[in-house]
């Protein structure tokens, strides 16, 4: 056959021939992979509990300690080991889903680099003692003036700490960086309810202020199941989405405006403008101060202030007006100013002029105060540096906080922090704050300790959730935060914890004890608790108060033309505050909007980026008044041009292998300005000055996707708006 | 991943799919590899076609010579007797020492072997066997699907034969102390099966 004569049935025969024979080759090729014959041990159970099969997965019912919402989980676990991590369909937080930090608990649990023994500092380094050690130097030194630093905590953890709090009259401290404290505090201030119900399934538009209620603000996971209502509803939700840049939420939203950074107050002042000038809205109940506000914020003026033109503005006022319900949401974006609180009273002022108190927005029901959580902010941050300066602490302990990380450099935490006598932290992690502690004790993980939680945010239903060991714990040395609790407790003879050999034991008594009025599922609560994960109590709800507040007018900082940019240090569903930065999964999960991954960036708009001649993986110095620090460029229209946004998370001096030596920590430069009625760290209100500067040589900007463009490729198929109004109804 | 209760891995090796353009083209090389492969069947699985292909595996060392011989040639117990979880898991794990002492706490207790294991009883302690037989992670292999086929739904098998079905991967273990690998269990090895035997031939059953 010559070689021209070939046909094309005869060419596949032999492509198929000699393809098959490849094929079947490498088949029986030996592995290239590592087998484990003849290395691995594999130890029989000496005897084995009758419901258990090598093989087989096992579900437990837990709670997901990543972030605050309080989140249940079911976790699988097989010859002792938790391999997989769900949500509890029964929780009422989740409702069966979980996010991509609480699958990643994991690897919190199985990380190398956690603390495995009690640690004592002696001649200025840590050295390993035994707990009877490290408990003998507590009680030594635990006489003076504490404090405790936390998380935000809750449940049965929050009674021992209250408990030890009280014995030792020490001052608690929870402090937070990601959450919504400003907002609380307007909602409790306007409507009666810290955290009133939001009905974002109810609600046929939002306009969200920066609330990026998808991804990291208060309850992610529960705001994503409540907006795939609000999308399928029969009248498709729609989602305005006003912020300097763009989060999660943002890149879902119908429209998105970019806002000036701290203007969003304004703008929701003109809207009312607009409400009331246009489509007759009365405000005669408001005070004085709020009508004059919103008189003043014509349409012009705030597109002078805003940066958002009149047409865009008139649309939102138009579409709040006439599209049914809707829900007004500020987020963190409108809270980090100095008159952060004036903003999100502006923002709350239109949920009460368009009706949505009691509609969109509903009265909540509450965990009894000993369980409630006790929510963490930054203002405690403040309290507890400046308490620390004073020379009013003698011994500080730290749990579930790092906050020499979250402090910004212009708080001098860690210089005050040389003036406690005494730092104790209760630590999984050698983190910035852990390795400057002189008592280290090493907490088991959330998946080996027992705990109960309850979410600040509730869906209207009121659980505790429960929180059990997955597993035994990986390191014997280590012990659950409620077992170092009771330790801490018997030392200072409290005598209603002396009977309770260890937190379990106290837990179950606790949760059995639960008095029959509240018990709303009835039966043995205990068991009920361990077999479906949370414990549904009986609450009732009030209604909501709306009421105004004065309203003076903001004074916005005026421009500094040394400082010419905004900087938005934005929390992403990933590394959160910098906790999960030691994750590797959430290292390498690619960054919603940049696809970023196991790096910092900046965030430029393209016209800000042609004004400092700068590209894509360039690096650029970033300064503040308090600091600077150093990234490399993403050029992205999805950003106000006075603008830069540099993502939380990275840039640690400590924690473990995967964490340290990475990018940037944009909080480390921030200035001390606060929100002059909250006292929180005005997060947003940092002016910076970019130039650009050489970078270390090779090292490239990572992302896991190329373009933002379709490339004329027609992949998301677009189709003109009215055409889609006389094919699928009203838009 | 120190001290899993494994037996064998559940899992098996890397490799395209076969089932590609024209089937009918590879048939014709199957029969040219069962040429080379031809060996009598073992009368004892009714409805099925052992493969026979043979590999030599490294003699493993174990903390205890386990004699497979004496119990399931010597004295016939049957391997799922032991191997407990062969049937209801993908693994088919190694019987708990409680097991074991089940018999040699009456049978035997005079032999070094038995002296040596009701030591490690007597400490709590079970021995550390090492693994014979892996496979990659990246495959899924369950044994309770191939006794389901090969034994249990199998018309006219006696589930006293089972050893002939585990011999089909594991060789004559019958006639070893030390159980060693005589199969190659590479991913030709369970296709060649799969084919003669009508198993499933999606990619996804075995890599998921």
């Amino acid at each position: 056959m010559a070689l021209d004569k070939i046909k094309r049935r005869d060419f596949l025969k032999i492509m198929g021939w000699g393809g098959a024979g490849a094929t079947l080759a490498g088949c029986d090729m030996p592995t290239t992979v590592t087998l484990e014959e003849g290395k691995e041990e594999v130890v029989s159970y000496l005897v084995p509990e009758e419901y258990v099969i090598p093989g087989i997965g096992v579900w437990y019912a837990s709670t997901c300690q990543q972030c605050a919402a309080g989140c249940g989980v079911h976790g699988r676990v097989r010859e002792g080991r938790v391999l997989k991590l769900e949500g509890n369909p029964e929780s009422a937080v989740n409702s069966g889903a979980l996010c991509q930090m609480g699958q990643s608990a994991l690897q919190t649990h199985y990380n190398p680099d956690r603390i495995q023994q009690p640690l004592l500092r002696s001649g200025g380094a840590l050295k390993k003692v035994s707990w009877d050690e490290a408990l003998a130097q507590l009680q030594q030194k635990a006489g003076g003036r504490s404090a405790w630093v936390t998380g935000t905590i809750s449940g049965h953890q929050a009674v021992l700490l209250d408990a030890y709090v009280k014995a030792t009259q020490a001052r608690h401290y929870p402090v937070e960086v990601v959450g919504s404290p400003v907002w609380n505090r307007v909602c409790q201030d306007m409507l009666g309810d810290a955290n009133p119900r939001l009905r974002i399934d109810e609600a046929d538009l939002i306009v969200s202020f920066g609330a990026d209620f998808l991804g990291t603000w208060n309850s992610p996971v529960h705001f994503s199941r409540q907006y795939a209502r609000f999308r399928q509803g029969p009248k498709r939700g729609m989602l305005i989405q006003i912020e300097p840049a763009m989060t999660l939420t943002g890149a879902n939203a119908d429209l998105w405006l970019a806002i000036r950074p701290g203007t969003e107050g304004v703008f929701a002042l003109g809207v009312a403008n607009v409400l009331v000038d246009r489509y007759q809205t009365s405000i005669a109940g408001l005070p004085a101060d709020a009508q004059k506000a919103i008189r003043l914020y014509t349409p012009d003026h705030v597109k002078d202030i805003t940066g958002v033109s009149v047409d865009q503005l008139m649309k939102v006022a138009e579409l709040l007006k006439k599209r049914g319900n809707s829900l007004v949401l500020a987020g963190s974006t409108a809270e980090g100013h100095s008159y952060g609180y004036q903003s999100v009273a502006s923002i709350m002022l239109l949920n009460i002029l368009l009706g949505n108190v009691g509609k969109t927005l509903q009265a909540n029901v509450h965990a009894p105060a000993q369980l409630a959580p006790r929510v963490g902010n930054t203002a405690n941050l403040v309290a507890f540096a400046e308490a620390a300066a004073a020379g009013n602490i003698d011994v500080a302990f730290f749990y579930g906080s790092n906050p020499l990380y979250l402090a910004p450099q212009s708080l001098g935490l860690k210089g005050k922090l040389d003036k406690v006598g005494f730092k104790v932290a209760l630590s999984s992690f050698m983190d910035e704050t852990t390795a400057q502690a002189d008592l280290v004790l090493p907490l088991a993980s959330a998946l080996e300790d027992w705990g109960s939680h309850v979410g600040a945010y509730q869906n209207g239903e009121l659980q505790v959730s429960i929180q059990q060991p997955l597993m035994e714990k990986l390191y014997p040395e280590t012990r659950g935060f409620g077992d170092v609790m009771l330790g801490l407790l018997k030392q200072r003879q409290v005598r209603e914890f002396a009977l309770y050999e260890d937190y379990y034991a106290y837990l179950r008594n606790a949760v059995a004890a639960m008095p029959a009025a509240l018990n709303k599922a009835g039966g043995n609560a205990w068991n009920n608790a361990l077999q479906h994960g949370v414990v549904a109590l009986n609450a009732g709800s009030g209604a909501l108060r709306p009421r105004a507040v004065s309203l003076p007018q903001p004074e916005m900082a005026a421009g500094d033309d040394g400082y010419p940019y905004h900087l938005v240090p934005s929390a992403r569903l990933g590394l959160w505050d910098g906790r999960h930065a030691n994750i590797p999964w959430l290292q390498e999960a690619p960054d919603q909007i940049t696809k970023v991954v196991w790096d910092s960036w900046v965030e430029l708009h393209p016209t800000t980026a042609a004004k400092l001649g700068v590209a894509r993986g360039d690096t650029v110095k970033i300064a503040s008044k308090a600091g600077a620090i150093e990234a490399k460029v993403y050029v992205y229209k999805g950003i106000h041009p006075d603008a830069i946004g540099v993502p939380l998370g990275q840039g640690h001096d400590e924690y473990g292998r995967y964490a340290k030596g990475r990018g940037v920590n944009p909080l480390s430069i921030l200035n001390d300005t606060k929100d002059q009625t909250t006292g929180e760290l005005a997060l947003h209100a940092t002016r910076v000055q970019l130039s650009r500067t050489a970078g270390k040589p090779g090292d490239k900007l990572v992302l896991m996707g190329g373009s933002e463009s379709q490339l004329g490729r027609k992949m998301v198929a677009t189709v003109k708006a009215e055409v889609f109004a006389r094919s699928e109804g009203d838009a | 991943m120190s001290a899993m209760q494994l037996f064998f891995g559940r899992r098996l090796l890397s490799c395209q799919s076969l089932r590609s353009p024209g089937r009918s083209l590879l048939l014709p090389l199957g029969f040219v590899v069962a040429l080379f492969a031809a060996a009598p069947l073992l009368a004892e699985v009714p409805n099925a076609v052992a493969p026979t292909e043979t590999y030599s595996g490294d003699q493993v060392e174990q903390p205890i010579e386990f004699p497979h011989d004496i119990h399931a040639k010597v004295n016939k117990i049957n391997c799922m007797y032991c191997h407990t979880y062969a049937r209801r898991s993908k693994v088919a794990g190694i019987p708990p020492t409680s097991k074991c002492m089940g018999c040699h706490t009456v049978i035997a207790t005079d032999k070094p072997r038995i002296k040596k294991l009701t030591e490690y009883w007597e400490k709590g302690e079970s021995p550390k066997w090492k693994k014979v037989h892996d496979l990659p992670d990246y495959v899924h292999f369950t044994h309770e699907k191939h006794l389901q086929r090969f034994i249990f739904d199998n018309k006219d098998m006696k589930v006293e034969n089972a050893s002939e079905v585990c011999a089909f991967c594991h060789g004559e273990i019958k006639d070893m102390t030390v159980a060693q690998k005589s199969r190659p269990l590479t991913m030709g090895f369970c296709r060649r099966c799969h084919e003669q035997n009508k198993g499933p031939f999606d990619c996804w059953k075995c890599h998921k």
